[in-house]
């Protein structure tokens, strides 16, 4: 019996000799601290959570947008096809030809390259296309935001006049107020102003460059603050050297503020612009059919492609139209796509400058 | 800013320079916003008929209200306002909170020193570039919006049982989860940048205290984070209303095409929609707000002098809303706002010989 004890005993603590050993510990103690972390947050394992959460949520966002690149090469009977989940068997380019008619853009053709003249025409073709259209009305409305709002902004940062309180709570309530609110008089002022003038204005681009100019454009109270709160970080001493130095206060507003935040410009212009480009309710009610904008015209394709339903092969319906929605709404997608392309760090830039999050 | 004393010719000149800066603005928001937010309240007591020569009012009462709320029908007689109008508040009750909580999360995920933030940022931040009115409405129309399956998992069939109205809001949320996640890319940057404002040294006191994350995370994370939160809703429900989310915009959309005849009842329509949107704004507010300020004083003397100046009011109140000792304590108010202000003079001049 002692034998069969004994043995046990010796093994035992053999084997506690094993685990209590130095450098296991140090290995155990490493890996702990390396899997775990003191703090659990530290460790590798919390980190892979996140990062597994993270990309997992970030495939939702692409999901979409990888649909549509997908959808807009497919031919319809790779559509129908049930084997075909992302890449198509025969990539076409068919629909986007279709739909660049539907959008009111220059066809793309061989045509176009082949003498001098045909290429001018062409290129003179994309002066009445909607693209152009929205690039140049988006921009004319972005810079009239941004210039009042920049003036605004100042008087906000620098001046102490009366009623500022309320007039800075009004601008705050203001973004609050539905548009649809005030867009019943807003038109009716502005077609009784035609019935009385008789000047063409409904259907043009003047009311919404108009009521911009007035600084009552899309989300103006955001672009307001971001330009407060980014002029109240500039040392107003600045401000008092140069009148020092005999400035007047336009002057100083121009070469010493302006000059000094060409970033923030650059930001509320490229919000202003990307959030104009968007807008379809207000453009709508004043534009009417009087001029085309990309956006609009893709929700034109309701009406046209909505009604294509077919059936798929198992029985359940399909929609004919969706590679060609789908390749519209790549193109009317792509200008704002490359502009984020190329500006993204501004665009975060700009909401954290913003400072609604308190300072 | 610091309150400046000014004196009062720079006060003058301030006035002047500041409303010369400000009245672009100041002409647009009256013309714009302050007018026709007034006026469509009149035109919607109003049956209103705008012809070449001008515009007729005729005085109708509720009818455009009551209407919109209970006669009218739309789409061949299937769809009433109402329905549009619960289904917008059940989508506002879905989403706000949803967006509101999710995009902490994510905020707090990406906050953490981790490599690719930005990329992931990136990511986060492009629906908010790309997404109008039309491009959402094309992805939702294609499907490409909604997490496929959800009625085959076997905890939706156990709330299904128990409760078909939940289930049915969850449904709701996972036929439009990618919306919500695109609703939240500027609330993530709004959390990011006050995440990264709050004191480092006040997790590692926690720290050293014995705090752990978790606790960390509710104790001084959150409660620093409240204000943003309520920001981020507000923006939020503002979003929703000018998103496909908003059922009721094509009723009120037809409503207004009838340029002559249409405008009063249209107010109407507006109003009953605005109010919501308003109301869940408000709602948003009350049940954000930052209630620290109201909890400066916190050791029992100066919360019992408040109640006792409480105490006081009421008894004042009373007496003066009691005809037969109005008089009396009418004029006793009176002697102590005397007092007052002779107390804060002598104070001002007792500062001014100290300063001399």
């Amino acid at each position: 019996m002692d034998v069969v004890i004994n043995f046990f005993k010796n093994a035992y603590s053999k084997i506690h000799q094993i685990f209590n050993s130095q450098k296991l510990r140090r290995i155990k103690d490493f890996t702990r601290h390396r899997l775990i972390g003191f703090n659990l947050t530290d460790g590798i394992i919390y980190k892979l959570c996140v990062y597994i959460i993270l990309i997992s949520i970030s495939y939702i966002y692409i999901y979409p947008f990888a649909r549509m690149v997908s959808y807009s090469f497919m031919n319809l009977n790779d559509l129908l096809d049930p084997t075909i989940k992302w890449i198509p068997k025969n990539p076409t380019i068919d629909n986007f030809i279709v739909v660049l008619r539907v959008l009111k853009l220059p066809t793309f053709d061989l045509s176009h390259f082949t003498s001098f003249d045909a290429f001018g025409k062409w290129l003179g073709s994309w002066g009445q296309s909607s693209i152009w259209n929205s690039t140049w009305f988006s921009l004319v409305l972005a810079l009239c935001q941004t210039l009042v709002s920049a003036l605004t902004g100042y008087a906000f940062a620098r001046y102490e006049f009366a009623f500022k309180k309320f007039w800075m709570t009004m601008m705050l309530l203001s973004f609050v107020i539905p548009i649809s609110l005030l867009m019943i008089p807003r038109v009716m002022m502005f077609s009784r102003f035609q019935d009385i003038t008789g000047i063409k204005v409904m259907g043009t681009v003047n009311p919404q460059i108009i009521i911009s100019l007035f600084g009552q454009g899309i989300y103006s109270t955001v672009l307001i603050i971001i330009f407060t709160n980014f002029f109240k970080m500039i040392p107003p001493v600045l401000d008092e050297a140069a009148k020092i130095d005999g400035a007047s206060t336009l002057q100083v507003f121009y070469h010493i503020i302006i000059k000094m935040s060409i970033s923030t410009i650059t930001v509320v212009l490229l919000f202003s612009f990307v959030w104009n480009w968007n807008e379809t309710y207000i453009t709508s009610l004043f534009l009417g059919s009087g001029m085309a904008t990309l956006p609009r015209q893709l929700g034109m394709f309701d009406t046209l492609f909505g009604q294509n339903a077919g059936t798929g092969p198992g029985g359940e319906p399909v929609n004919m139209g969706e590679t060609y929605r789908m390749a519209a709404t790549f193109i009317t997608i792509f200008p704002l796509l490359i502009i984020y392309a190329f500006a993204q760090r501004k665009f975060i830039e700009g909401i954290e400058q913003t400072g609604i999050t308190g300072e | 800013m610091a309150k400046v004393q000014l004196n009062r010719a720079t006060k003058r000149k301030h006035n002047i320079i500041g409303y010369l800066f400000l009245a672009p603005w100041l002409i647009g928001f009256l013309v714009f916003t302050a007018f026709p937010f007034f006026y469509t309240i009149y035109i919607s007591f109003h049956s209103v008929t705008v012809t070449g020569l001008g515009i007729e009012y005729k005085f109708v009462d509720l009818i455009n209200y009551i209407n919109a709320l209970f006669r009218d029908t739309y789409a061949w007689g299937t769809v009433t306002f109402p329905q549009t109008i619960l289904e917008l508040i059940m989508n506002l009750i879905i989403f706000v909170p949803t967006v509101t909580i999710i995009s902490l999360i994510l905020a707090l995920l990406l906050n953490q020193n981790i490599k690719g933030r930005g990329i992931l940022r990136t990511i986060y931040f492009l629906p908010v570039v790309i997404l109008s009115g039309p491009v959402m409405s094309q992805f939702m129309n294609a499907g490409a919006s909604n997490v496929e399956g959800v009625d085959h998992v076997f905890v939706y069939r156990i709330i299904w049982n128990y409760s078909p109205d939940l289930a049915e809001a969850l449904d709701i949320l996972f036929n439009n989860f990618s919306l919500v996640l695109w609703f939240t890319g500027i609330p993530i940057v709004l959390y990011i940048n006050g995440l990264q404002k709050i004191n480092r040294q006040l997790y590692e006191a926690a720290q050293i205290d014995g705090a752990t994350s978790w606790q960390a995370l509710w104790k001084i994370t959150i409660p620093i984070i409240k204000p943003i939160a309520l920001i981020v809703a507000i923006f939020t429900i503002v979003q929703i209303g000018t998103s496909p989310l908003n059922p009721t915009q094509w009723i009120i959309d037809t409503v207004m095409a009838n340029r002559t005849t249409g405008q009063g009842k249209a107010a109407a329509y507006v109003w009953i929609y605005s109010l919501v949107m308003l109301g869940a704004i408000g709602l948003a507010v009350l049940l954000l707000r930052d209630r620290s300020k109201d909890e400066v004083f916190v050791d029992i003397r100066s919360k019992q002098d408040i109640r006792i100046a409480r105490i006081i009011r009421r008894t004042k109140i009373k007496r003066l809303l009691n005809p037969k000792t109005f008089k009396q304590t009418f004029k006793e108010l009176r002697e102590e706002k005397k007092l007052k202000k002779q107390r804060e003079k002598e104070a001002l001049l007792g500062a001014d010989k100290e300063e001399g």
